[in-house]
């Protein structure tokens, strides 16, 4: 019952948790490159100031795309945190990723195409790799329920670490940072899909950033099993990974991206596979 | 609580440079780094006409690039202010009276803070942006405002309307139209 509160909790606080994340993860950008950093609070002042501003939309569909992805993303979170379906989940994910990419197409700007093309390539190569994590996991505990997971007294961790490197070498392509940010591109293609959004649309999409934090935090703090702190810990160890390899970093193209994940990530997460079918660790 | 006043807390940044030199860009990028950090006062260089606020404009506008200014001024989302950076961009500096550049970017947008200097400082344009974000409020306060006509309603205007038409009716079968 009280787990049930603090589910719900959880899935209604999420985007502002996310919001928290992000304004953290400025301000911890701005201490690495020794500035001062915007407050803690700044992404909540941008979301304010989003609705005041007047809105100007391409066309509806685009408009409304926008919004259908912030709203299956939270979706994906919702079913994350709520221990369901892992394959579910991935493809609640890859939904809301596939309509961001219908709106960057529907539009006729050149950098929206351009980030489009780029989102569509980002899915390629951490997709795979999402998938065998998810099958390991089905090999570990006879069950693609992420209240398996949850559930499990021994650190899941311990018993498939390489999936956890696999994990780490993708996060960056899923959030969009620096050396895998080619979708999001900021000096190249101007923010990619997002380009076209103005005003209350675009709080859809920059709100969806913010549960996309919450979405790949969530999946590092599944591997602390039933040990919260040892996921707590996790996360934080992951947060600090994330901003340091985002600060000392130049952006590879998408090429070597791509050639990155399937040649590197990817074998290690199937060796991880075989190593969990055969319950070696 | 009054959500209005942290509207002016993230004023996001377009930069454009009309044709300048690039020692006003220069300045405009040492706002952005570790000693001046405007990041602080929560602007962001967004490149992205649609989601700025404040346009930062450098260089005096030569011929070529006057088109894609008012373009990318008009694809700015209402309230938006401009802000000219340099003396080129407030009346055409050294260029002025040349055949590719007129004086001055107010020729073609509306400017709202001019930023003197060659190239201008970064002090002075933190200077002018906070003053921007002033007149950023006072023109959203303008937007807000609902309008209301001061124009008496007219009574007659000797135009044929509905009501004298159905008159035979509504008079006891007494025409005054059309007999």
């Amino acid at each position: 019952m009280n787990n049930t509160v603090v589910q719900i909790l959880l899935i209604v606080l999420a985007p502002v948790l996310g919001g928290l994340i992000y304004g953290l993860e400025r301000k911890v950008k701005a201490r690495m490159q020794r500035r001062i950093g915007p407050p803690l609070l700044q992404p909540f002042y941008d979301f304010l100031k989003f609705a005041d501003k007047r809105k100007m939309i391409v066309h509806s569909t685009h408009a409304f795309l926008g919004i259908v992805h912030f709203i299956s993303l939270w979706f994906a979170v919702a079913v994350l945190i709520m221990g369901g379906d892992f394959i579910l989940i991935i493809f609640l994910h890859l939904l809301s990723t596939a309509v961001i990419i219908l709106a960057g197409f529907s539009t006729r700007s050149i950098f929206s195409h351009l980030g489009a093309n780029r989102s569509a390539i980002s899915i390629l190569a951490y997709e795979p790799v999402l998938v065998l994590i998810a099958i390991s996991a089905y090999m570990l505990t006879g069950s693609f329920d992420v209240s398996a997971l949850y559930a499990s007294e021994m650190p899941v961790l311990f018993k498939m670490p390489l999936a956890f490197i696999a994990l780490l070498l993708i996060l960056p392509v899923k959030l969009k940072k620096s050396p895998f940010d080619v979708g999001d591109a900021h000096q190249e293609v101007v923010g990619g899909v997002e380009l076209e959004y103005s005003g209350i649309f675009y709080e859809a999409v920059y709100t969806a950033k913010w549960l996309d934090y919450i979405f790949c935090y969530l999946l590092v703090f599944l591997f602390g099993g039933a040990n919260i702190w040892l996921g707590l810990l996790l996360v934080a160890l992951t947060f600090i990974y994330i901003n340091a390899l985002d600060n000392s970093t130049a952006r590879v193209n998408y090429k070597q991206m791509l050639r990155f994940c399937l040649w590197v990530a990817l074998p290690i997460a199937f060796v991880n596979l075989i190593l969990t079918m055969f319950n070696v660790l | 609580m009054k959500l209005n006043q942290y509207r002016k807390k993230s004023p996001w940044i377009l930069h454009y440079n009309a044709g300048g030199c690039n020692g006003c860009d220069i300045e405009i990028l040492a706002c952005l780094g570790p000693k001046y950090d405007i990041e602080r006062f929560g602007m962001i260089n967004s490149g992205n006409p649609k989601q700025a606020d404040v346009m930062l404009i450098t260089g005096p506008v030569t011929k070529r690039s006057r088109e894609r200014l008012v373009d990318v001024y008009s694809q700015m989302p209402e309230p938006k202010v401009v802000v000219a950076c340099g003396s080129c961009t407030c009346t055409g500096g050294v260029f002025r009276g040349m055949y590719n550049c007129e004086g001055g970017v107010d020729q073609y947008i509306p400017v709202d803070v001019y930023v003197p200097g060659c190239g201008c400082r970064p002090e002075q344009i933190i200077a002018g942006v906070v003053e921007a974000l002033k007149k950023l409020e006072e023109k959203t306060k303008e937007m807000e405002k609902s309008v209301r006509l001061d124009v008496a309603p007219v009574e007659s205007d000797e135009q044929t309307n509905r009501r004298d038409i159905a008159a035979p009716i509504n008079n006891g079968g007494k025409p005054t139209l059309f007999g």
